[in-house]
């Protein structure tokens, strides 16, 4: 008797919680395709604006656990970057959720860098490239170029189970 | 109160004007409506009146450890929420005037169930904190208070104002929380020997490792930062639109670490691993919580969370929120096009 009075109420009280905001649609053109890369660690930045995962091949991951085990016990020292090194650092915009306050999530892919370590004529050579999605332009200042080079190699693997 | 109160009504006794004028169909036609509406009129006289007498009475048990915030703060809650989220309900007449009496107390009792500003340290301390953000976003959703009971009490409506009054406390609380993120050494122990199943029968599995990102996620509200990785079953689904509901087969998988505090060109990178989350679709074996099957696993070791199946129904109950995206909240979406 009392569950068929709540039912009848509750289908008599009609509510019509819609919320725009709320009505989504899958932006799937936003996944990266790593082709086979493994992620090897992820980072957000509230200053700009921006998400990050770090997806390299098997010796980049190996580089950057070095690169971890390095920081944590302060003894070993990281790997030299060694030919054969893949490293693609994606980026998209950072956005808060549309259906969490609190939490922010990517958004538009930014930008796709990628490292590559080959062998040349007295040592190693590096190569850095940068693939901006939306504003049709190939960045390459050689400054920036040093520094996001030395960024991505300093990047430590995350720990996961 | 007794039942004595009941009024009888015959309902079933033999009329004796419908035996005597059983050769004159249009009479008798006219006659059995009639008879029908006296009937359906005395049987809703009836339930209602057995419904006053027998309205649910809602008690008052002792307020033990009430929540306390700043004054602004607990203003808003106390008048929007403290009818049903506290010992200290406070119903109008209406509310006492069955049947809304039912649902009312029904309400309240649920409520009360899933917290109680009353008992607030009832709520272990950790999770204080995770609840008041729930409960920012309830209100934001337009789910609380409910809207039903909104539509009689006007009143209790949260305006944007005070919304944002309660986004800057919660937002505030976290911020000093975890304002020095996580310091600790990171831990990378050796892999777990045996593998862990969750009680609801999900096994923690490694594949994940070789699927797509989906989405990733920094966590103010939790001081967490996270990767959500999908099958192809899902990474599918997601390119089809056909998330209303996901296909059957369909995995999302969420890895969780603690936040380190932001670097000096404030880039907030994560620290030690905190948990592995899983939603398995299986629409039929886990109809129950729509559909999704529910697994946590914390710390490197990978204990499973929750002792018995019923957790999986705390988990569906906040992911109700994302209803409009299948029940995910973490997937890459755009405004739908109207
Ligand atoms: C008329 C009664 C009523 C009022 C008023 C009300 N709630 Fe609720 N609340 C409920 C019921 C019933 C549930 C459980 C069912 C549901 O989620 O719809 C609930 C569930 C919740 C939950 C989910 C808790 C959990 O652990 O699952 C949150 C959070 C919440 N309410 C917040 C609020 C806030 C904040 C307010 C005031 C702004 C409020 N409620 C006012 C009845 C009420
Ligand atoms: C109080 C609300 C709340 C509860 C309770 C909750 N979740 Fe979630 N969950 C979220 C939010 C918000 C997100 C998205 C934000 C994030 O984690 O980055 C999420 C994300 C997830 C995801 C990634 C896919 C998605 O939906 O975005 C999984 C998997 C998940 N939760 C599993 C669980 C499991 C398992 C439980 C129960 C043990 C649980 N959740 C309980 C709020 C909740």
């Amino acid at each position: 008797m009392k569950s068929i009075i709540l039912i009848i109420i509750s289908a008599t009280l009609v509510l019509a919680a819609c919320q725009d905001s709320r009505k989504l649609t899958p932006a799937p053109e936003t996944i990266f395709d790593d082709q086979g890369l493994h992620v090897i660690t992820s980072f957000h930045n509230a200053r700009t604006h921006t998400i990050s995962v770090l997806y390299g091949n098997d010796d980049a991951l190996a580089h950057a656990r070095e690169e971890r085990a390095a920081h944590t016990s302060g003894e070993a020292t990281p790997g030299e970057a060694t030919p054969g090194v893949v490293f693609k650092l994606v980026t998209w915009d950072l956005k808060q959720n549309p259906l969490w306050f609190g939490s922010n999530i990517n958004g538009g892919l930014r930008s796709v860098e990628t490292v590559t370590v080959s062998t040349g004529g007295s040592g190693p050579a590096i190569d850095y490239a940068i693939r901006h999605s939306r504003q049709k332009r190939d960045e390459n200042a050689a400054t920036s170029k040093a520094e996001r080079i030395s960024f991505i190699f300093a990047q430590q693997a995350s720990v996961f189970p | 109160m007794s039942s004595s109160a009941r009024i009888q009504f015959p309902t079933t006794a033999p009329n004796p004007t419908f035996e005597k004028k059983q050769t004159a169909m249009k009479t008798l036609k006219h006659h059995t409506f009639r008879n029908i509406a006296a009937v359906l009129a005395g049987i809703f006289f009836t339930s209602f009146v057995v419904l006053q007498v027998n309205s649910p009475e809602i008690e008052n048990p002792p307020v033990t450890s009430e929540f306390h915030g700043p004054e602004e703060v607990t203003r808003i809650l106390k008048r929007s929420c403290y009818d049903c989220h506290s010992n200290e309900t406070n119903l109008r007449w209406y509310d006492k005037v069955a049947p809304f009496s039912y649902k009312v107390a029904a309400d309240v009792e649920e409520a009360r169930k899933r917290f109680n500003f009353s008992e607030w340290d009832s709520i272990p301390k950790g999770e204080q904190e995770g609840k008041l953000w729930y409960i920012v976003n309830m209100i934001e959703a337009g789910r609380m208070p409910l809207p039903e009971y909104t539509a009689t009490h006007p009143s209790a409506k949260v305006t944007p104002a005070e919304l944002t009054v309660l986004k800057n406390y919660v937002t505030s609380i976290s911020q000093k929380h975890y304002a020095t993120g996580d310091t600790a050494k990171i831990v990378d122990k050796p892999k777990v020997a045996n593998v862990p199943t969750s009680v609801i029968g999900i096994r923690y599995f490694d594949d994940y490792k070789n699927w797509k990102v989906i989405s990733t996620t920094g966590r103010p509200d939790n001081g967490t930062s996270r990767i959500i990785y999908g099958n192809d079953i899902a990474v599918k689904a997601l390119e089809e639109n056909d998330i209303l509901p996901w296909p059957d087969g369909a995995v999302i998988v969420k890895v969780v670490w603690n936040s380190q505090a932001p670097d000096a060109d404030g880039n907030v990178k994560p620290g030690n691993f905190n948990n592995v989350q899983m939603m398995v679709r299986d629409a039929k074996k886990f109809a129950g919580t729509e559909g999704w099957g529910f697994a946590r696993f914390g710390g490197l070791d990978l204990k499973p969370y929750g002792k018995t199946t019923a957790f999986a129904t705390s988990c569906i109950n906040c992911h109700q929120l994302a209803k409009g995206t299948g029940f995910v909240f973490d997937i890459p979406t755009k405004p739908a096009q109207r």
